[in-house]
């Protein structure tokens, strides 16, 4: 048994050791333990380094509030984790957990050093002392500060745990279970709604697992514990133990994350380490009950200055005496019961020093009893010891003088400030706060959610107090759903009811610059930080808050934020509501990201599309590129064939041969419907009413803006019925675009959308051989060049299969687009293949697709347009139905803007040095030798080697650039100048013969 | 959370389906012709003949039936005289069938909608693992998914992840 | 996330269903080309920006399909109601804006 475990006390079981190590050395503790407690039964208090000073730290709380307590623990590779609370981490058998913020050694740091040049360190020091030389911030400053602040190490490794997450719908949210969460819990349970209660312990109970002593109708606390707890599970409530209620958003929707696999000495196969859950809520009970606050007096931050509740935790729930001498200092009775608890469990208090003139009768008698000394009306001035605390200084305070000091000697300094209501989840909802000027917080006030509040969590203190509050919550929310509900009473024998006041910085007669009094533990933010920033002109606390960087560690303040407010409102000479309260965000606690991303990372990151032939590509040997959320062969390099050589060859085979294409990832969409013909005339640019059935048009889709949004083959299936192609990209855009306009301007058209982009896989044949693969496996339709030519549509059969026939052409070659239902897709892509043996058929990618259509000068719509481009500016004035009267964008072609001389049009450019291939993006300029910056006349859009042309090509956009072919323009690149020349934009067969073969 | 429940996922085979549309006044003749009374209402479902109408939207219903039905279907609807639309959509979405106990707990880790409030014998769209889906809520523990063909294999994958988890018991 | 109420599903469901569409009650001129620059510039680009109840499109993408119009109180983010495309904006009664 270790030194500071007191046999018989604790919900530990002394049966059942657990081996782990700290720093290296092994030490035991018992099943139950958190890591906290297990280094306390051994008398380990210096568990850390603060962030900036690198002071000696120990724990202050027992729980998730906890500033100082970060380690690093790990279990195995990519399993490790830094600032891990130790006051939450369970014992585990085989837990490796490693101090931070130090070197070499925990005990004696090299960093330490900071403390003592402290005065360097005030508020605001980075925005003071590293402002010259400019440049030495990033070389010199910041990685210095960056080494030697900190807390841990992020991890270098994968890690290899699984996150989950889960949607869940309840009638009722407890958030909270001590006691007036199960009340809570039990009272809408009993009225018949579903309940989840939630609790980030191991156990229900809350405050209560610390207070063994107090009878609830007749048990024993932990008895009744018990019985709850099993009539909880028969009530059907779901109990999410270890589950930390993260964020409250709108509409009772809360973040939730459960930990499964942490304090387990074994990780399940398969079973996640966390999981978030998703959780809406019909009415919510907030059961979180309160944080007690610390007390700011110099030397408050010693290892063995813990907080009075703290320490009756690790007495009560963990058997484990945190001190042998414990001198308490308060402002609140409730610290009077901590002590209590421990001289009863034969550890030395000698001395409660209370700030506070007046002690309530019975605790000073209790005190008396046990030869307690009260020293009522004191304050603390100063406290000794290097690695733990070994003496308290109290002073006596008349009419606000501060008198000589005692030296108290101790192991431990019990320190209560009161008690702050958890209001986090509450103002997270922008609910609004009150201040209650008695009490020294603040209180809930109004929120918008459907949601009630209990407990030490609205200010009430005490058991009866809290369990009644808690079952009138849960009657509430039952209520409000409609349930008959009851809040039923409760006896409550040996309750520990108390009130307090609280402080800001403690009075001292010491100067002001040798007091170190912290108010904010982890960002190591002292009182005299506070009043600094207050004398050099912030007034909100939120000025306050970024000057000095109080609150905004970790723990988000939840021990400092409110002596932050009283120290600022002191030195303004205000109350603290005048000088305001930090908004609280999500994450309550600190969440890893992996709980966030959850199930998506890796390959499930997100979405990845495969085409219906994705398999055999896969098994060719295709390189892959995305495509919105597709992913696409980009090429398929034989041998040790780099990318330009695979799409050369590729290219080649088009031109001279064929080739074979997987366009399954073609957005499509079924225009049906007698109206069908007048609502395609007035989306598109084109005119589709003399467009006979059997034949295809190029369609452009601009937005309502006139600029072009869209483009794609249509084909006329029937009179009432258009095949529509779109992007690969802008498939969802498009539809959702269409079905706008039906829904909303033009409901009375008969007509109705429905995409197939999926229905189909489309195999693209092109080359001057296309033909003489595909014509043997037609049937039902003559594919000659007269009854078939170019732009028709036609159903078939193909290989067997039915088939909806295309011929068109997007590389300029004889072209056939072959849709089949998607499962025969990979089965006509092989027939093709066989077939087309004979006439070195050649699969090839989306590289070689654009550089083949890039030579025909078509646009690839967001890749060669961005938003701002007309058919004008692209040369695609053809495509607009003259006779039109209206289409969507129509209006706006004739925006002044829109007609101004100066646009950017699309052309074609000609390096001087046909083997400079130019840079996609690059700027143009007219002058490469005019002062900066450059007055910039267009860019590159697209730029390919063409093996057609042996030579390097690319597409752009230039000012008035029809207007100015064979002109010279300048691309400046960091190499150096690129001389080009404007061109046609179609730099392959300008008259288009090989299409119509 | 208890005891250890590990639903079923199977795949089944192709089925024909038709996204039918038309308005409220030809509902009833259309319906007619396919012998199923079209149901009104968004989730609701009516069976008959082998074929099978799902209410998608206030003029869109989901037609299901055996794939040599799918002639006789064609011949039923091209008889009928006011205006609707009927596309083929057999090939744009598998299926694939949840069953047994922990069904609603494996939805549950992609689909933000109660799921347990779709009553058995209805269905909806909705979303799974960031997937549009229709839902078919055959029994308690039991639902039918059809998901678009290309992204079938991310929620496939997801939901393997997921059942990994069920087995494990936490 | 947000619960919306779809008025042809009439079914409160989670925001993941459904995806924004803009300012409701924003028609299109039935002839633009009758417009003048500066009213076709206000169709195209001017918008209310309205603090409070703020009438707006959205659409259950993931469910019916169907747009329609809601009255989302841009403070609170609360939807104070939904109601069917091409129907008139509801009078509610003066809800309270903290
Ligand atoms: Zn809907």
């Amino acid at each position: 048994m270790s030194r500071h475990r007191i046999p018989g006390r604790g919900r530990v079981d002394a049966g059942r050791p657990v081996q782990f190590t700290f720093d290296g050395r092994s030490y035991d503790g018992l099943q139950g333990d958190t890591l906290a407690s297990a280094l306390l039964s051994h008398g380990v208090h210096l568990m850390g380094r603060s962030f900036k000073y690198h002071r000696p730290r120990g724990p202050v709380t027992a729980g998730s509030e906890e500033p100082n307590a970060l380690v690093g623990t790990s279990r195995g590779p990519g399993r490790t984790e830094p600032n891990t609370r130790a006051t939450v981490q369970e014992l585990r058998h085989g837990l490796v957990a490693e101090s931070q913020n130090r070197w070499p050694t925990l005990s004696f740091d090299a960093g330490a050093v900071n403390d003592a040049l402290s005065p360097l360190f005030s508020a605001g020091f980075y925005y003071k002392t590293f402002m010259w030389p400019r440049n030495f911030w990033d070389k010199v400053y910041e990685p210095v500060i960056r080494r030697a602040a900190g807390l841990g190490r992020a991890p270098t490794e994968e890690d290899p745990d699984i996150y989950a997450s889960r949607y869940a719908h309840t009638d009722v949210l407890v958030v909270g279970a001590g006691p007036s969460g199960i009340a809570a819990a039990l009272a809408a349970a009993r009225a018949g709604a579903s309940v989840t209660l939630a609790d980030e312990g191991t156990e229900i109970g809350g405050s209560l697992l610390s207070d063994p002593g107090v009878e609830i109708d007749g048990s024993p606390a932990w008895d009744w514990l018990e019985d709850r707890a099993a009539e909880l599970r028969d009530l059907g409530v779901t109990l999410l133990t270890r589950t930390t209620a993260i964020g409250y958003y709108h509409q009772n929707f809360l973040g939730l994350v459960e930990r499964l696999t942490d304090h387990l000495d074994e990780i399940p196969h398969g079973a996640p380490r966390e999981r978030m859950w998703r959780l809406r809520a019909a009415r919510v009970v907030l059961a979180q009950g309160a944080l007690e606050r610390p007390l700011v007096f110099d030397g408050n931050d010693r290892p063995g200055v813990m907080l009075a509740g703290a320490a009756q935790t690790y007495l009560n729930r963990y058997g484990v005496a945190v001190g042998e001498r414990a001198v308490v200092v308060t402002s609140h009775d409730s610290a009077y019961y901590a002590a209590f608890d421990l001289a009863d469990a034969g550890i030395a208090v000698p001395a409660i020093i209370d700030t506070r003139a007046e002690i309530r009768p019975d605790l000073a008698s209790e005190a008396r009893l046990r030869a307690i000394e009260v020293l009522s009306g004191h304050t603390v001035t100063a406290t000794s010891g290097r690695l733990c605390v070994a003496s308290v200084t109290a002073n006596p305070v008349t009419g606000g003088e501060v008198g000589e000091g005692r030296q108290l000697r101790c192991d431990c300094l019990l320190v209560s400030g009161g008690w702050t209501p958890s209001l986090h989840l509450f103002s997270h909802t922008k609910a609004s706060l009150s201040w209650d000027a008695e009490a020294g917080t603040f209180l809930p006030d109004r929120s918008l959610e459907d949601l009630h509040l209990a407990g030490a969590g609205r200010g009430l203190w005490g058991y009866a107090a809290s369990l009644s509050d808690g079952a009138e919550a849960g009657a509430a929310a039952a209520h409000a759903l409609g349930h008959a509900a009851q809040a039923t009473g409760l006896l409550v024998a040996r309750d520990r009811i108390g009130t307090g006041i609280t402080h800001g910085q403690l009075p001292t007669h010491r100067a002001p610059s040798r007091v170190r009094a912290f108010v904010d533990y982890q960002n190591d933010v002292t009182a005299k930080d506070i009043k600094l920033a207050v004398s050099e002109g912030m007034r909100s606390i939120e000025h306050v808050k970024r000057y000095t960087t109080t609150g905004m560690a970790t723990d988000q303040g939840k021990l400092s934020n409110l002596n932050a407010l009283a120290i600022a409102a002191d030195a303004l000479g205000t109350t603290p509501p005048q000088v305001g309260l930090t908004t609280f965000r999500p994450p309550y606690t600190p969440t890893t990201f992996a709980t966030f991303a959850g199930y998506h990372r890796g390959a499930a990151f997100e979405v990845t599309r495969r085409t219906p032939i994705d398999g055999w590509a896969e098994e060719n040997g295709a390189v892959w590129e995305p495509v919105g959320q597709w992913r696409r062969a980009r090429h398929f390099p034989q041998g040790d064939e780099d990318m330009d050589a695979a799409v050369d060859r590729e290219c080649r085979a088009v031109r001279a041969g064929v080739g074979i294409f997987d366009a399954s990832t073609l957005g499509k969409i079924d225009v049906t419907g007698p109206d069908a013909a007048t609502f395609m005339n007035r989306m598109y640019t084109n005119a589709w009413t003399k467009l006979a059935p059997g034949r295809c048009r190029y369609g452009l889709l601009l937005g309502e803006d006139g600029y072009v949004r869209d483009d794609g083959v249509v084909g006329r299936m029937a009179e009432d019925r258009f095949h529509v192609t779109t992007t690969t990209g802008g498939a969802a855009r498009v539809l959702t675009m269409m079905e706008d306009y039906l829904q909303t301007e033009w409901p009375d058209l008969d007509v109705w959308l429905t995409s197939t982009t999926e229905h189909w896989a489309v195999v693209a044949l092109n080359g001057p051989r296309a033909r003489d693969v595909l014509a043997p496996l037609v049937e039902g339709l003559d594919i000659s060049g007269e009854a078939f030519p170019m732009m028709s549509v036609a159903e078939c059969t193909v290989a067997g299969f039915p088939a909806r026939l295309f011929r068109l052409s997007f590389t300029g070659e004889l072209g056939y687009e072959i849709n089949v239902p998607a499962r025969h897709g990979r089965a006509l892509w092989e027939a093709l293949m066989a077939a087309g043996a004979d006439h070195g058929i050649t699969p090839y990618g989306t590289e070689a697709m654009h550089v083949l259509r890039a030579e025909k000068g078509f646009i690839i719509v967001g890749q060669d347009t961005d938003g701002t481009v007309t058919p004008e500016d692209l040369g695609l004035g053809w495509t607009i139905g003259k006779t039109k009267e209206d289409f969507v964008g129509m209006r706006s072609l004739s925006r002044p803007d829109l007609v101004a001389r100066g646009r950017k049009q699309f052309v074609g450019l000609l390096t001087a040095d046909g083997a400079v291939r130019l840079e996609e993006g690059a700027q143009i300029v007219d002058d490469p030798d005019q002062p900066l910056p450059m007055r910039m006349i267009g860019h590159v859009t697209s730029s390919y080697n063409s093996a057609a042309l042996g030579r390097s090509i690319a597409l752009a956009v230039v000012e008035n650039g029809r207007e100015r072919m064979g002109e010279t323009v300048h691309i400046p690149m960091p190499e150096g100048n690129v001389e080009a020349t404007i061109a046609p934009g179609v730099f392959y067969d300008p008259d288009g013969g090989r299409a119509k073969l | 959370m208890g005891a250890t429940h590990v639903p079923m996922v199977e795949d089944l085979p192709p089925r024909h389906r038709l996204s039918l549309r038309v308005r409220e006044g030809g509902r009833g003749a259309v319906g007619a012709a396919l012998g199923l009374d079209l149901p009104e209402r968004v989730g609701e479902r009516a069976r008959g003949g082998g074929r099978e109408a799902l209410c998608l939207g206030p003029d869109e219903w989901l037609i299901e039936a055996e794939e040599a039905d799918a002639a006789a279907l064609a011949r039923a609807l091209g008889g009928v005289d006011v205006s609707h639309a009927a596309v083929d959509i057999s090939d744009r979405e598998v299926g694939f069938r949840v069953s047994g106990p922990g069904t609603l707990a494996l939805l549950a880790m992609g689909c933000p909608r109660d799921v347990a409030r779709i009553a058995p014998g209805r269905g909806a769209r909705t979303i799974f693992h960031g997937a549009s889906v229709v839902i078919r809520r055959e029994a308690e523990e039991e639902v039918r998914i059809d998901i678009w063909r290309s992204v079938a294999p991310h929620v496939r994958a997801l939901m393997e992840t997921g059942l990994k988890e069920l087995r494990a018991g936490l | 996330m947000l619960l919306i109420h779809c008025p042809y599903c009439d079914e409160t469901l989670p925001e993941m269903e459904f995806a924004y569409a803009g300012e409701a009650h924003v028609a299109r001129p039935v002839d633009p080309s009758r417009t003048t620059d500066e009213e076709w510039r206000d169709h195209l680009f001017v918008r209310s920006n309205t603090r409070g109840p703020h009438a707006e499109r959205w659409r259950h993408v993931h469910g019916c399909a169907r747009f329609f119009n809601a009255v989302r109180d841009t403070v609170t983010d609360r939807v104070l109601a939904t109601y069917p495309a091409g129907s008139p904006r509801p009078d509610l009664p003066g809800k309270d804006t903290p």
